[in-house]
């Protein structure tokens, strides 16, 4: 009786307690459904009408816009063009952040102001995306300073017009992409990687581990929850890749739609004579399905082992590397 | 082919005239309306105006506007057009109602919202512009189903200029009769490119830019874009595209973009390739406008202070008096601001009052011509104006009575003494009647654009012809999905 | 060739990659900032790494034809600061909730928001356009700012931030002295999780002041334009080859950023390294 008595209390208390749990994440649940899920849901209420901005009226037409949206080549040419960009800036950028992330960490390189590398090669990331896009296009227009460098210290026999270049100018959007991210991204894996205890090297050092064999099987799969963090927000991000591609050249993915992504694809539509809102809605719907599924996949692919039993994955490494060391 | 082109402009008439009669109702009693309003006209205007333009030029007359009337404070709003931002802001705001009072409308996008019905009708200003003379062309381009909807402070006849020096070197003349005789038509105007490349060992390049000739064939097709929803390629837009690839390949043009570094660098002399050779430019086919706002400005040397040593050295030499005009290959027109009020402005009679004032005023055409609106006079009016806003002399009005009064002031004006004398208000005076925009139409502007990369790409040997024309083609579907493109 | 000789060869090359990335990094900013001192025929002339003395008249060139610098500056401070804010109160009471409280469809609430992590949310801006068009909001900041009460990247970092800085004991001893969960929420935990919050700031903080395109889309009217959209406006016709005053407006965008980042910089990245230890 008793001892019933106190279970309930304790369960009150406890209900009262947790009542906080929906208190606490009320404001979050409103404004996602304010501010986030019904834009998405009109968006693709939007992506079935014929609607424009300068008609006050408009009709659900169905399908209509997804069908035009593959009848030009424009859609398919932005998919790719955005799947381009993203992987041909993402592997350098992870690639190179890894690099730098590993011997800023190292013992044995033991470098030196590690600080203020990092801090310069974040700078990039933080200023303005507007600045930047604008900032290139002058320094590699015709007549500007890359050309005038090239040109009279005599590497190049002749200015390259970049800008009218398809490959020119992906390769530049890619560099700026990748410019503006590899700071960031060597912060993350960094903290990441300071974070993987000490005492795992040193049981490794001990079993006699080398530098590769730590990082590929302490290093690696502890920073994988992170690793998957990185590229999924920056899969998701180079989906929506917009600020640079639109302000590089003229906001039409010019020459050739060559950096037009989905997101200026959309803009376009959004931006164009009638301001075809409904056409635009139908490109964002596509992205959605796009990225979501992309996502998705990453998850599924890089989440399935979860082994990541660090006592366990330590033994395995020094079993494996004696093996390796004896073979 | 000719038979089915007068056929379907037969029909285009009849579908105007049908649309024409059913709107005549609405039209009356908008009439009706004013009518009533019409007694309010000798009031004192007060209140606020709010004025959305693209550029500077407009705040000039809303200057003007404000000495005329002490009472009205305009609120202007200058959004630049840079990939269409002005357009888009605009559009947003007619989504939300909250609209600005008047607006400015660029030649590129004015069709889009004459045809809309956002702008107010402003049909009983038509007197007033019968008064005027007010070049026909202007009216055609912002009249609707019977209705006016705008109206222009500028007429914006085409034309071309080029340089009397590299004239007599190449051609042993630098006359603008004989010129002209030279580049009367394009095919004339392409053999007088070669000349000049092989006489000058392709020093001097007969244009910047293919750029520059496009807007020529676009005024001179028999079609418009657009019949029955349907999209229309002309046989100038086959022209344009061996036009544009001849220069391109035979080294006529500087491959310069309008607008841009090099295309301003060879109005001074001061063009180089990037191993620092110089460069010349023979012409440039520029509008009305062009003579005063673009060559003037930048057919002056620029002042470079030296690095190091501190001394100032300029590059590029003065080439005033060094140009003519004359009316090049095509007659065309280019450009032009138009304002309109909006229909759900609540300050509509303030709003058509502004209209007048600036496009409807023989007084303020003439200042404005004359360049009376300095930065001194507009100081004076509000001191707080920056010190580069000014409108100069030598701008083209939309009023044939007014360019007939003053076209005799501009012998001695700044703008002929660029010219050698020549009295270039003369020569656009004679061309501005016989300007026709009835091609004109709302997706203009969209197509047009569609065309600058097929375009380019075919000139540079990127793309065939076939290619080019589908690339055309997609562009068109992806910028208007309600046109049919087959 | 002997470890020591072998480490120092390695040096060597990783001082090298490492200079290289620097100029790579601080060469284009400091091309901006110099250029933003020339004149624009000293520009077309040549490249030059030592500032000139044109700064005055690019001044006058730039803020002539009305771009208001300050107005700008203004416009997206009042926008980042209250999102920084916004994101990480709301973030950290989120994380908190789901890592002290037992609740239904907790589980399934936190799931829901890692997944959100992965959801393109521009792609609903134009949904978006038209719902504050039709509130009437489109010039308001409200739509800029409000959204970032639900924002699920920061939720994520914040969850992982706590799971290493929230000792169960403290708030059971909270509640022992008769606290109130607000008051725990507010007097413990926030203060614990201050060097996390920072880092949280930071990201919020210069995503906000960056962002072009929302603002872009839904702003219309030119006094309330932010930084980046006033930028923008450099590459337009009004300043055509006024290559001075063009990159002296760029260089007044980002200068700032550059003074702030030189003071809190150590702070920005130990904060980011601490946010990621665990355990």
């Amino acid at each position: 009786m008793a001892d019933s008595a106190v279970k309930i209390k304790k369960s009150r208390h406890r209900f009262n307690k947790n009542i906080y749990g929906y208190i606490f994440t009320a404001p979050f649940i409103i404004g996602f459904l304010l501010f986030s899920l019904y834009p998405l849901l009109y968006t693709f209420y939007l992506s079935i009408t014929d609607m424009t901005m300068m008609k006050k009226s408009y009709e659900i037409v169905g399908l209509d816009n997804f069908t035009k949206l593959f009848s030009d080549k424009f859609f398919i040419q932005a998919l790719k063009n955005t799947w381009k960009i993203w992987l041909l800036n993402f592997i350098p950028q992870i690639g190179i952040a890894m690099l730098l992330a590993v011997w800023f960490t190292s013992q044995r390189l033991k470098i030196k102001l590690v600080g203020f590398w990092r801090t310069i090669y974040y700078l990039p990331n933080l200023l303005m995306p507007a600045t930047i896009a604008i900032l290139f296009f002058n320094l590699f227009s015709l007549y500007g300073p890359v050309n005038q460098f090239t040109v009279r210290a005599g590497i190049l026999n002749e200015a390259i017009d970049f800008f009218r270049s398809n490959g020119w100018t992906q390769s530049i959007l890619i560099f700026v992409q990748w410019w503006m991210w590899f700071g960031a991204t060597l912060i993350i894996l960094m903290a990441g990687m300071t974070s993987i205890s000490a005492t795992y090297y040193e049981a490794a050092m001990v079993d006699g581990a080398n530098a590769w064999q730590m990082f590929r099987k302490i290093t690696l799969p502890l920073l994988k929850p992170v690793l998957v963090y990185t590229l999924v927000t920056s899969l998701v991000g180079g989906m929506q890749m917009f600020d640079i591609p639109y302000m590089l050249t003229d906001g039409r993915g010019s020459p050739n739609g060559s950096i037009m992504t989905l997101n200026v694809l959309m803009y376009m539509k959004f931006s164009s004579n009638k301001g075809h809102i409904g056409a635009a809605a139908s490109v964002g719907v596509m992205i959605f399905i796009i990225t979501c599924t992309a996502s998705l996949l990453v998850f599924k692919v890089l989440q399935e082992r979860r082994d990541a039993n660090p006592k366990k994955v330590i033994k395995r490494t020094v079993r494996e590397g004696k093996h390796e060391l004896c073979s | 082919m000719k038979k089915t082109i007068a056929l379907v402009l037969a029909c285009l008439m009849l579908v105007g005239l049908i649309t024409g009669c059913t709107k005549t109702t609405p039209a009356q009693s908008s009439e009706v309306e004013s009518n009533t309003n019409s007694s309010t006209e000798e009031k004192n205007f007060s209140g606020t105006l709010k004025l959305w333009s693209f550029t500077d030029e407009v705040k000039t007359m809303v200057l003007a506007f404000e000495e005329q009337y002490p009472d009205v404070k305009v609120e202007y709003t200058m959004i630049p057009m840079t990939n269409g931002e002005f357009q888009t802001k605009l559009k947003s705001a007619l989504q939300t109602g909250e609209v600005p009072d008047v607006v400015s409308l660029e030649a590129a996008f004015v069709r889009e919202y004459i045809e809309s019905d956002f702008l107010a009708d402003v049909s009983d200003l038509l007197p007033l512009a019968k008064e005027l003379g007010t070049y026909q062309f202007t009216i055609d381009i912002a009249t609707y189903e019977g209705q006016t909807k705008a109206f222009s402070y500028q007429a914006t006849p085409g034309a071309m200029f080029y340089r009397r020096s590299l004239a007599k070197e190449y051609f042993g003349t630098d006359d603008p009769a004989a010129i002209q005789e030279l580049v009367s038509d394009m095919t004339k105007f392409e053999a007088a490119a070669k000349t000049i490349k092989e006489k000058s060992n392709g020093n001097t390049y007969m244009l910047c830019s293919t750029g520059d000739f496009a807007n020529l064939f676009f005024a001179n097709r028999q079609t418009p874009w657009v019949v029955d929803d349907k999209l229309v390629i002309d046989p100038k837009i086959d022209q344009l595209f061996e036009t544009a690839k001849s220069f391109r390949q035979n080294g006529y043009e500087a491959q310069a973009t309008q607008w841009q570094e090099g295309w301003f660098a060879g109005m001074n002399d001061s063009l180089v390739d990037a191993k620092g050779n110089p460069k010349k430019v023979f012409s440039y086919l520029l509008p009305t406008w062009g003579l005063p706002y673009v060559l003037m400005p930048n057919g002056a040397p620029k002042v470079v202070k030296a690095e190091n040593t501190g001394k100032d050295s300029t590059v590029g030499i003065d080439t005033t008096g060094d140009w003519a005009c004359i009316n090049g290959p095509m007659p065309y027109q280019w450009g032009g601001t138009w304002i309109g009020a909006m229909k759900d402005s609540k300050n509509l009679e303030l709003a058509k009052e502004f209209i007048k004032f600036s496009t409807l005023n023989a007084d303020t055409l003439k200042k404005w011509a004359l360049g009376v609106y300095t930065n001194e006079y507009l100081k004076k009016i509000n001191p707080s104006v920056g010190d580069t806003l000014a409108q100069g002399a030598g701008d083209f009005v939309s009023s044939q009575k007014v360019v007939e009064e003053i076209v005799s002031e501009f012998d001695n004006a700044a703008t002929s003494k660029f010219l050698a004398g020549q009295n270039s208000y003369k020569g656009f005076a004679a061309a501005a009647p016989t300007i026709s925009l009835k091609l004109i139409q709302a997706s203009d502007d969209a197509i047009q654009r569609s065309l600058n990369d097929p375009l380019s790409n075919y000139a540079a040997g990127k793309a065939s012809k076939q290619e080019a024309i589908q690339q055309f083609k997609d562009a068109v579907k992806n910028a208007l999905p309600d046109i049919i493109v087959e | 060739m002997s470890y020591a000789v072998r480490t120092k060869l390695l040096r060597v090359l990783v001082y090298s990659i490492l200079i290289l990335l620097l100029a790579m990094c601080v060469l284009p900013i400091w091309m901006l900032l110099v250029n933003a001192t020339r004149s624009t025929a000293e520009i077309q002339q040549g490249i030059s790494l030592i500032p000139s003395n044109n700064m005055i008249n690019n001044w006058k060139n730039l803020t002539g034809r009305g771009f208001d610098i300050m107005k700008g500056f203004l416009n997206s401070s009042v926008i980042a600061i209250s999102i920084t804010i916004i994101t990480v109160y709301f973030s950290l009471m989120f994380a908190y909730a789901i890592h002290v409280y037992d609740f239904a469809y907790k589980k399934f609430l936190y799931g829901f928001v890692l997944v959100l992590v992965m959801v393109p949310t521009q792609v609903a801006i134009i949904g978006f356009f038209r719902y504050m068009a039709a509130l009437k909001l489109t010039n308001s900041y409200i739509p800029l700012i409000l959204p970032a009460i639900a924002a699920p990247a920061s939720i994520f970092f914040a969850k992982q931030y706590l799971e290493s800085v929230i000792v169960k004991d403290l708030i059971d001893a909270a509640r022992i002295d008769g606290c109130s969960e607000i008051t725990i929420f507010h007097k413990i935990m926030l203060p614990i999780s201050k060097p996390g919050a920072f880092t949280m700031g930071i990201f919020a903080f210069v995503g906000a002041w960056n962002n072009f395109f929302t603002p872009f889309i839904l702003i219309s009217k030119m006094d309330k334009y932010t930084l980046p959209m006033l930028v923008q406006t450099l590459r337009g016709d009004t300043y055509r080859t006024e290559y001075g005053s063009i990159y002296l407006g760029l260089a007044l965008s980002i200068i700032p950023i550059i003074i702030v980042y030189t003071i809190f910089s150590k702070y920005i990245v130990s904060g980011i390294s601490m946010g990621a230890v665990k355990e």
